[in-house]
């Protein structure tokens, strides 16, 4: 009963503050609502047992992207307070899109009975240590691989924010 | 009243709507990558809670969700960087307004 009542609050965050996001007039103001709506998927990983998804989602998302994004808005001082039109011409299309998109989820999933399952008993296996074991064994070649995209992320964000020589003389 | 699998997909369809809205009206490029941000959180929630329900002893879900992570992470530097470099050279971030490639 306890785990239904904090799922349902952290969904009611997370929904709000999505939706603030995506009407906020202050780009600003939507960073900070992403910050909130991140910090309730966390709650939620913390409900399924998956403690360390929760640990990263904070540390890299709330701690990395949403700080990146503050920075560059930052950078990009045209818009900060500034009362632009945020919003484009594409509501009523973008409006269908969604509903549709969400409608059709939620009607399959009102159909398939199979997934209204409750929770099996937890598996004492089901910790972060099986998560590392698993990285390094199992999935190790996915794992290297990923840490050749950060690199190469690293260096084309550097090569394409770097000015040019002529342009720095 | 417990909870079930229902629930969690239920959240991460509506996020994903929501996360689909904000893509299409956004005027301004963060706005955009933002969003994205969201859709990628909804289907993160929906391998964590499938993982939780339907193989609690596999992990492949909250496996894949990391790298899922680390991917977004990836994205997002990349994409903020090229905004950063558009901002630069044409003093706006408007995604309507950026057509130089357009016809």
């Amino acid at each position: 009963m306890t785990e239904t009542v904090i799922f349902y609050a952290f969904s009611a965050v997370i929904l709000l503050s999505a939706f603030l996001m995506v009407t906020s007039k202050n780009i600003f103001h939507s960073a900070l609502y992403l910050a909130l709506t991140l910090f309730g998927v966390a709650g939620i990983y913390v409900l399924l047992n998956a403690y360390f998804i929760a640990g990263i989602q904070v540390l890299i998302y709330i701690g990395a992207i949403v700080v990146l994004t503050i920075f560059v808005i930052n950078l990009t001082k045209e818009i900060i307070g500034e009362p632009v039109p945020l919003v484009n011409k594409n509501i009523l299309p973008a409006l269908i899109t969604a509903g549709l998109a969400g409608t059709l989820i939620i009607l399959a999933l009102m159909k398939t009975k199979c997934l209204a399952i409750a929770a099996p008993v937890d598996h004492p296996i089901n910790d972060t240590a099986t998560i590392g074991k698993l990285l390094l064994g199992n999935y190790m070649v996915a794992f290297e691989l990923a840490s050749v995209l950060l690199l190469a992320a690293l260096i084309g964000a550097i090569v394409i924010v770097a000015k040019d020589k002529e342009e720095a003389k | 009243m417990i909870l079930t699998l229902t629930n969690y997909i239920m959240l991460s369809a509506v996020l994903f709507a929501i996360g689909i809205f904000g893509v299409i009206t956004r005027r301004n490029a963060i706005g955009i990558l933002m969003s994205a941000e969201l859709l990628l959180n909804a289907v993160n929630i929906n391998m964590v809670a499938v993982s939780k329900y339907i193989t609690p002893t596999e992990m492949q879900g909250q496996i894949f969700t990391i790298f899922i992570i680390t991917v977004a992470a990836a994205e997002s530097v990349l994409g903020l960087a090229i905004i950063l470099a558009i901002y630069r050279k044409r003093m706006k971030i408007h995604a309507d307004e950026m057509d130089l490639m357009k016809y």
